[in-house]
């Protein structure tokens, strides 16, 4: 699904040069649920960039799909955004003057999809992340846990075969992040590809695979022999809120 | 997206910021209503104008005396046995009236009132279409027995008169007396201004009384409209051959004063008009720069709808629909307004507005002309920014 091959990226800034990716080799297949983990200024949100075709990599080969990206130009950048990625994002990214249906709604328009199918399509997502009585609110409306709910149901709007997600729990506090990782488990499950970013190993452990950078190199890149289940660790927490 | 989506997008956008675009719009809204106003108090009034004219009768003609720089008058030029002459020759002119005009006070029972005096003869009443209130007017045997009769206008008769009827009066000019025959309609005609009023002598009367045998103009009316230039043209050179004075005299018909009204008036409504232009010039200003900030305020929106598959397309046409539906909005406004400020003014100087369908249209098309004009930069710039740093702005 993913073939990174000597990727390389250098921002030129005028006085300095600064190499944030220096050369990286991966794969990942279909049906992976993969962590990328570092501290800040690894390279993993650099990285993250050039998987979702936000950012042109300075250097190296990036397949996608069995299409070599270097080779594609900007209007098909767009439609595999639209079509073939899911974004979350840290801070959500909704846009505030569009209710949760609308902002949903929103990569189905850019497919050029029917307005009452995407009505329709968006309805059920948001219903399935649980938030049926809250479509028409705007996102000061709603709180953390659900406007990044409301995002994951965004990414989903065109059926993507992969969910970039770059530091999704990073604005949520720990039980919210947990809802979060079981709704990405649940997806994965469905054959969902999900490539998650994160500093927090508790998170990262969730996956099924932790890929490690450091000052731009993959420095680990480790199976995950028992993920964490994020279904299983809320039950527990509501036991004891219970007792 | 289709135009209504983009409509509902525009639409959301501009609702998000009310009080920014409603003070974005003013400035159309001012412009399109300078326009639209000026227009339709230009075209009322020319219509108004023309109106009036052709009230006067398109066949009219008046013949005068053509001074050279520096040249005097002579007594001769124009004389009442001129329109005899040219009454039985040429079959073209249907009615003809001298003119002599003098100012003089006429004194009533009741009061005194300075007018312009005319000699003239019985043929003005059909040449200049007055309408008579009470009497008659002027006729072949005052002229020709010498009766010192006048016909005065409504509001003199109230002047000298008052409250009394006129017809029978007595109306003193200088040393002689005059009766008053006939009493004329008032002019309504915005051509006419009211301070000035006229009131009719025969010509024998009025050298009687002046001493001078000469007229100034000669007024008439052809048989039709067609005939107007052969009844000038023959006239011309008739009075030409009478007084051996080729070149001497001019002759211009109601049509061609119609036409260089026309011009003059169409050429001052231009200037107006590119005046009030300036201001929908400015108004677009107005819309280039909050649509620039917009795209600055939202480039972080432009990189999540970059980041969800929009297009570089998507996004300038996003904007430039924005820009458009603004000036829009504000051509609709400044066109209602502007047509509201015409009929107001036009109420005060008692003409019709006029507003035509293609005014509006070009309103409405040059507004949204201004908004893609003017939204055509910023929406470009917002369509180049990259994804990425449009996402990492804050």
């Amino acid at each position: 699904m993913i073939a990174v091959n000597d990727l390389r990226k250098t921002y030129d800034t005028g006085s300095i040069t600064v190499e944030a990716l220096r050369g990286l080799s991966f794969n990942i297949d279909k049906g992976e649920f993969a962590a990328i983990m570092g501290a800040s200024g690894s390279g993993k949100s650099t990285l993250m960039n050039l998987l979702g075709l936000l950012d042109v990599p300075s250097g190296g080969t990036y397949i996608l799909n069995q299409t070599e990206v270097s080779a594609l130009e900007e209007r098909d950048f767009a439609r595999i955004r639209n079509k073939e990625i899911g974004f979350v994002f840290q801070t959500f990214n909704l846009l505030p003057h569009l209710t949760a249906l609308h902002n949903v709604e929103l990569p189905m328009m850019y497919a050029g999809v029917k307005p009452a199918a995407r009505r329709e399509q968006a309805t059920l997502l948001l219903e399935r992340m649980g938030l049926i009585d809250r479509i028409h609110h705007y996102p000061n409306e709603l709180s953390g846990g659900q406007n990044q709910r409301v995002a994951i149901a965004r990414s989903l709007a065109n059926n993507p075969a992969i969910i970039l997600a770059d530091e999704p729990t990073g604005a949520l506090d720990s039980h919210t992040s947990l809802e979060v990782m079981d709704i990405f488990q649940q997806l994965n499950l469905e054959g969902t590809t999900i490539i998650l970013v994160t500093h927090e190993e508790n998170i990262a452990q969730h996956a099924n695979r932790i890929l490690r950078l450091s000052d731009g190199l993959l420095i680990r890149d480790d199976i995950v022999p028992v993920p964490m289940n994020a279904a299983l660790e809320l039950s527990s927490l509501r036991k004891e809120a219970v007792r | 997206m289709n135009i209504r989506e983009l409509m509902v997008v525009a639409l959301a956008s501009i609702k998000s910021s009310k009080l920014r675009s409603f003070l974005t719009t003013l400035g159309i809204v001012i412009g399109i209503a300078a326009v639209i106003s000026v227009v339709a108090i230009g075209q009322g009034g020319r219509a108004m104008l023309m109106q009036e004219l052709e009230k006067f009768g398109t066949n009219l003609f008046v013949v005068y005396v053509n001074y050279q720089e520096g040249e005097i008058s002579r007594q001769s030029d124009l004389q009442v046995s001129d329109i005899t002459l040219i009454k039985n020759v040429v079959p073209e002119v249907k009615y003809m009236a001298p003119v002599f005009y003098t100012q003089m006070k006429l004194r009533g029972s009741q009061g005194q009132k300075t007018v312009e005096l005319l000699g003239t003869s019985a043929d003005l009443v059909h040449v200049n279409n007055l309408e008579i209130a009470q009497g008659r007017f002027l006729n072949e045997e005052d002229e020709s027995a010498g009766r010192q009769v006048i016909v005065i206008q409504e509001d003199t008769a109230k002047e000298l008169f008052g409250s009394e009827k006129p017809l029978g009066q007595r109306v003193v000019i200088g040393s002689t007396s005059s009766m008053v025959v006939g009493v004329l309609k008032k002019d309504t005609s915005v051509l006419n201004d009211n301070s000035r009023q006229s009131a009719y002598i025969t010509m024998s009367l009025m050298r009687n009384m002046t001493g001078m045998s000469y007229i100034h103009q000669i007024y008439g009316s052809a048989t039709s409209k067609e005939a107007v230039a052969t009844a000038m043209e023959r006239s011309k050179s008739i009075l030409e051959r009478r007084h051996n004075a080729p070149g001497h005299y001019e002759a211009r018909s109601m049509e061609q004063e119609m036409q260089s009204a026309n011009k003059i008036l169409g050429i001052v409504g231009l200037v107006i008009g590119l005046i009030a232009g300036i201001s929908l010039l400015v108004g677009g200003i107005g819309v280039m720069n909050i649509m620039l900030v917009s795209v600055t305020e939202r480039t972080r929106e432009i990189g999540i709808r970059m980041a969800l598959g929009a297009r570089r397309q998507d996004i300038l046409v996003q904007f430039l629909f924005e820009s458009i539906v603004l000036c829009l909005m504000g051509g609709i406004i400044g066109t209602v307004l502007g047509y509201g400020g015409a009929y107001v003014v036009a109420k005060i100087a008692h003409w019709p507005p006029l507003v035509s369908w293609w005014t509006i249209l070009i309103a409405f098309l040059f507004s949204a002309g201004v908004g893609l004009f003017f939204g055509l930069y910023p929406a470009n710039q917002a369509a180049r920014l990259k994804p990425i740093e449009a996402l990492r702005r804050e």
